[in-house]
């Protein structure tokens, strides 16, 4: 059945004495002297939690790895550890997951010894959705997303990460955040204040007047 | 011979001033539009340029002036640029009727901060403001787009309406001074004590609406409505040229008009009023340039409050605007005028 719904209309009086636009004038007079809630961007910036997609990295070897399962990984593929590199072990896991393949390359060279390394590891950011699968699927917690996400580049060529910068990026992010608690909103001030100003309440939803139906 | 020249230099440098305030002032308006938009909306407008944005004008007029001409291709040419010089003239030229102040002496001359105190003032006025259409429906006419074409159709359709509502509006404040010209208009109102909006609320209110609608500002913006039409007449104009018609349809003629109802209802450079009895003046400290300021500052406040009424409320729908001005604001300005032939003789006196 249909519900036939129809606000009353305005009164005469009302309407004489333009009630609405007066209403609708006090919000906005309300609103013009109230503090402005807006972040200047290129001088302030928010920090975003510490679960944001943002760029790529690549986490290095510090001794935090997970156990056991870096161990394994490393001695199923003959890894060859070295501290402050990349903890990839060039399982492809990541390239399987993505939705775009193509966006990683890849590739891992043999050392004098007979253990592998990886040499390769190139992502293009121009065909990356930032979905995080990829991330979801590293057995390792090698490769990750940090909170940067200002992408613009000059050039083509300066959205494709590669191995050095993904791990520059990642030696950066643990000495940062990487102790942080892992939260949705981490204690930015900023975001504090903007978040309580508002002094959000609510009311209880009143059907009267001309609204009623 | 000599006081001819000393009138010719006299009104040489009225133009300049005019001039000069009115587009550098119109100019500036599209940074206080903005901050009072930004601040409406709570956000704090243009920052950058300058303190507080306040150089932003200069740097959207290197942007503009800086831009690729385009014309659209199979458009009139001579149309399409005479459209500009259209709109441009007819809304700077109401200023010419424009009383700032009353009579001073300087050098032994008598000076009337009014460039042509013609007897027909506000009958220029509203000639001039119908000019205002014929920039409108060129400029949709000769850009060959669709947009452009609805867009000046619609306000064809408004002014046509509203420029009757407006005339009949203007009649209550005529009958009670007697006169056109507009400098005449307000000395009558120091004389009689009075600013006609005490006895003229429903003429303001009509003439209201209808500046509104003249100006395209909202809630009669339909000839822009952004999300219908892009940005109605002015779609295929680029650069400066582009510019030029929000500049003069939102800032110099609502400048214009405002000044109109100003001295129409709010007794011109008057200080404050109290019906009847007389004026009292806060800003006397300011001794001859009292009036001035005053004048300032009502159509200052007369702008702003349409900024605020701007960017409050929605837009209507063209066949509503319509229906308002022939159904609503034309039988109110009727009901006014006979209203008004009633209390006339207890404001003659």
């Amino acid at each position: 059945m249909i519900k036939r719904v129809m606000a009353k209309p305005l009164s005469w009086i009302e309407r004489a004495l333009f009630i609405d636009f007066i209403r609708g004038l006090s919000v906005t007079i309300r609103h013009a002297f109230s503090r402005t809630i807006t972040t200047h961007y290129p001088y302030e910036k928010l920090t975003p939690p510490k679960r944001f997609r943002g760029f790529f990295a690549h986490k290095v070897v510090d001794g935090n790895e997970p156990q056991p399962a870096y161990d394994e990984w490393v001695e199923r593929f003959k890894i060859e550890v070295i501290p402050g590199k990349s903890r990839c072990v060039v399982c492809m896991l990541c390239k399987r997951a993505c939705p775009v393949p193509q966006l990683f390359e890849i590739e891992g060279k043999k050392l004098e010894n007979g253990r592998r390394v990886v040499s390769v590891f190139n992502m293009n950011l121009m065909l990356c959705t930032f979905c995080g699968f990829c991330v979801d699927a590293c057995p390792v917690d090698c490769l990750y997303q940090t909170d940067i996400h200002e992408t613009a580049s000059y050039t083509r060529k300066d959205s494709i990460l590669d191995l050095e910068l993904l791990e520059r990026i990642g030696r950066d992010w643990q000495a940062r955040r990487e102790n942080e608690p892992d939260r949705i909103w981490i204690d930015d001030s900023q975001r504090d204040k903007l978040w309580h100003e508002n002094d959000l309440k609510l009311p209880e939803p009143q059907f009267r007047g001309r609204h009623e139906w | 011979m000599e006081s001819v020249i000393a009138g010719l230099i006299i009104a040489v440098i009225k133009i300049l001033v005019i001039l000069g305030i009115v587009l550098g002032v119109g100019a500036y308006l599209t940074w206080v539009e903005r901050k009072v938009a930004a601040h409406i909306q709570r956000r704090p407008g243009p920052m950058v340029v300058g303190w507080h944005g306040l150089l932003q004008p200069l740097a959207d007029g290197v942007k503009l002036i800086t831009k690729e001409d385009l014309f659209p291709r199979y458009g009139n040419k001579f149309l399409y640029n005479l459209a500009i010089v259209l709109a441009l003239v007819p809304a700077t030229l109401v200023f010419a009727v424009v009383p700032f102040g009353p009579e001073f002496e300087l050098f032994g001359y008598k000076i009337k901060p009014i460039l042509t105190d013609v007897n027909v003032g506000l009958l220029l006025v509203f000639g001039l403001g119908s000019l205002a259409v014929y920039a409108i429906a060129i400029a949709g006419w000769a850009s060959n787009s669709k947009y452009p074409l609805i867009g000046s159709m619609r306000k064809a359709g408004i002014i046509i309406s509203y420029e009757v509502a407006i005339t009949f509006a203007v009649m209550g404040p005529l009958i009670l001074a007697g006169t056109l010209s507009t400098y005449e208009i307000v000395q009558r109102q120091i004389e009689q004590n009075l600013w006609y909006i005490w006895v003229q609320p429903i003429g303001f209110v009509v003439f209201l609406f209808s500046l509104l609608a003249e100006t395209g500002r909202v809630p009669f913006d339909i000839q822009e409505a952004e999300a219908e039409l892009v940005t109605g007449f002015t779609v295929e104009y680029g650069g400066m040229k582009f510019g030029l018609f929000p500049l003069v349809e939102w800032y110099v003629e609502v400048l214009s008009l405002s000044a109109i109802a100003v001295v129409l209802f709010f007794g011109g450079w008057s200080p404050i009023n109290i019906p009847f009895l007389g004026f009292v003046d806060p800003l006397f400290f300011l001794g001859p340039f009292s009036p001035y300021v005053w004048f300032l500052l009502k159509v200052t406040a007369l702008f702003l409050f349409i900024l605020w009424l701007h960017w409050t409320l929605p837009r209507y729908r063209i066949d509503q605007i319509t229906e308002i001005a022939w159904k609503v604001m034309l039988p109110l300005a009727l009901i006014n005028i006979v209203l008004t032939a009633i209390i006339a003789p207890i404001v003659w006196r």
